[in-house]
């Protein structure tokens, strides 16, 4: 049996336990409101919450974007664990303040914390469809994301009896069908088992590249004969943008909606603060072995172009299935694994998409039964969206990522700083959002990535974060003018 | 005195990642090898092992209550 037989087999067993998992956290819900649907109830547990986190956390962009990334810059993707570290260090500033609140609130959208901490105001509910607004489009964009990784894993692992389009296609109406019957529970629930088998077929799958290079130090040897420069110590733009991406998705991520959500489910603070522990250490058995993977790439799979080097995961695990029947087991389990990782982001993403379209965008009520249906109908609303654009990749998954995070950074001012600042008020906010998202988009659309190696988004954030600033003091000092003029009209 | 020493274990990782460049190189120099990883991939790797530790130890000691939180997440009732 060759590697396109197997993965067809292990498609099929993977895609009926999904749906078996699905039926089983249908008939485990309580009730159909949008907390039981949403936030599994709020019952998570710490094993669970932790593989959720793990399982969300680490996507398409992780296993397929990342290993393209690392054949594409070589040596200084090592800043990729250093990133995915920095964003359980930067919830640090959210989650403690948030998550008391959020229970006692009932929170089931990242945008009910908008609405508590500035709905009295009158720029209050223009702030919570814009936070809304960027979080849906980032949302998007990711599930944009993880269709196209999956269109390219499946075609790749079945050798082309599914082709690109029969993997995006298919996956995502399996997606969208087992996340409207089970909700955050069959996600999590699937998360978990997703989670394991990841974890167990990357560990195999460089163990082999590493045996058949002849080690590590072999591996960089190789690296540099053929590309001394991706070896070197990297130059003062590329440090630059070391920095960068660290701010970049060590702030964004943690508004990431969907990891808000779960912030929101677990089952208790001490679940929680555990789950967080147990994560700081992931992106060394992921992160790095993807970039590893990656590296090892280099030697093997000379030449491929920008959008290519996306499919170097597909690739490897091609020609270690070609390379002995065990082998062909072993790529099928790590297949299963990536597609599970994949679409276990996916869902996520899906979930959070109907729950912020839904509750912050259209102001539906978050403890009525409708807004469920209506999330689930817009979630497959966009997916529709998304399953067209994926037919036709344009720009490389890592990009993608670059996009999603430069427009969610602007958010950060309204949870990060309104969380700890006790005196922000709405108008400010909305001000700083705006302008941030305004240079960020604005770059982008005109085609500038980076100035200087810092990201336009990391720029439009000290923007906003300058108009927050400057509008802040504008109004503090109108106040205290208004009041001085009452004072001294009262003296008079 | 938790929370403190949490600030403290925070603002340690802060110097970790500062460390994790290689600001202290020349550019384009080239590296020696260890533990098969160029010499500047080692140390910030290093760094981002030492950061998860502490964060680790720093989520644990941190008071995540689940009982009600006061009125305002601020402090001062000024965000209602």
């Amino acid at each position: 049996m060759n590697l396109g037989e197997i993965g067809l087999w292990a498609l099929g067993a993977y895609t009926l336990i999904l749906m078996g998992v699905a039926e089983v956290a249908r008939r485990a819900r309580t009730d159909l409101t949008p907390s039981d649907h949403f936030l599994a109830g709020r019952h998570l547990g710490v094993f669970v919450l932790f593989l959720t986190l793990y399982a969300t956390t680490y996507s398409g962009n992780s296993l397929l974007g990342y290993p393209g990334e690392a054949y594409r810059r070589g040596y200084s993707w090592i800043m990729a664990t250093g990133f995915m570290i920095s964003i359980i260090v930067t919830f640090h500033a959210l989650v403690p303040r948030l998550r008391p609140l959020a229970v006692r609130e009932r929170f089931v959208s990242p945008g009910d914390w908008v609405s508590f901490r500035f709905g009295a105001e009158p720029a209050g509910p223009a702030l919570r469809v814009a936070i809304g607004g960027l979080m849906g489009l980032a949302l998007a964009n990711f599930l944009l994301a993880q269709l196209i990784a999956m269109g390219h894993v499946t075609s790749q692992v079945t050798e082309g009896a599914v082709p690109y389009w029969g993997g995006v296609v298919g996956m995502a109406a399996m997606i969208l069908l087992y996340e409207t019957l089970g909700g955050m529970r069959a996600v999590a629930w699937t998360d978990a088992a997703q989670g394991v088998l990841m974890l167990l077929g990357l560990g195999a799958l460089l163990a082999w590249l590493l045996g058949e290079a002849g080690g590590l130090t072999e591996v960089t040897r190789q690296v540099s004969a053929l590309r001394p420069e991706v070896v070197a110590v990297p130059d003062l733009e590329e440090r630059a943008n070391w920095v960068s991406t660290i701010l970049l998705l060590g702030l964004a991520s943690v508004v990431y909606p969907q990891a808000i959500q779960r912030v929101y489910a677990a089952r208790s603070g001490r679940a929680l603060k555990r789950a967080f522990a147990l994560m700081t250490f992931m992106p060394f058995t992921t992160t790095l072995v993807v970039t590893l993977i990656g590296l090892a790439a280099i030697p093997r799979l000379e030449g491929l172009g920008e959008i290519q080097a996306d499919t170097v995961m597909p690739r490897l695990l091609g020609e270690w299935a070609a390379s002995g029947a065990l082998n062909a087991m072993l790529a099928a389990v790590v297949f299963i694994g990536a597609l599970a990782a994949i679409m276990s982001t996916a869902d996520s993403v899906l979930l959070s998409l109907g729950a912020v379209v839904a509750v912050d965008l259209l102001g539906r009520n978050r403890e009525d039964p409708a807004t469920t249906k209506l999330g689930k109908r817009i979630a497959a609303l966009v997916m529709l969206a998304a399953v067209v654009t994926a037919l036709w990749p344009a720009v490389t998954l890592w990009r993608l990522i670059e996009l999603k995070m430069e427009l969610l950074i602007q958010c950060v001012p309204a949870f990060l700083l309104a969380l700890h600042w006790r005196r922000l008020r709405a108008m400010p906010c909305l001000v700083g959002v705006v302008v941030g998202t305004l240079i960020a988009g604005g770059a982008a659309l005109a085609g500038v990535k980076r100035i200087e190696g810092i990201h336009v988004g990391v720029i439009g954030l000290a923007a906003n974060l300058a108009a927050v600033a400057a509008v802040e003091w504008a109004q503090g000092r109108g106040a205290s003018e208004s009041a001085e003029d009452m004072r001294l009209g009262r003296s008079r | 005195m938790a929370r403190r020493f949490r600030l403290v274990l925070i603002a340690l990782i802060g110097v970790l990642y500062l460390i994790s460049i290689p600001w202290y190189r020349e550019a384009g120099e080239a590296p020696a090898i260890w533990l098969g990883l160029p010499d500047w991939v080692a140390v910030a790797l290093g760094c981002y092992l030492a950061a998860a530790a502490l964060n680790a130890v720093a989520w644990l000691i941190t008071d995540l209550p689940d009982e009600d939180p006061p009125s305002d997440p601020t402090g001062d009732g000024a965000s209602r």
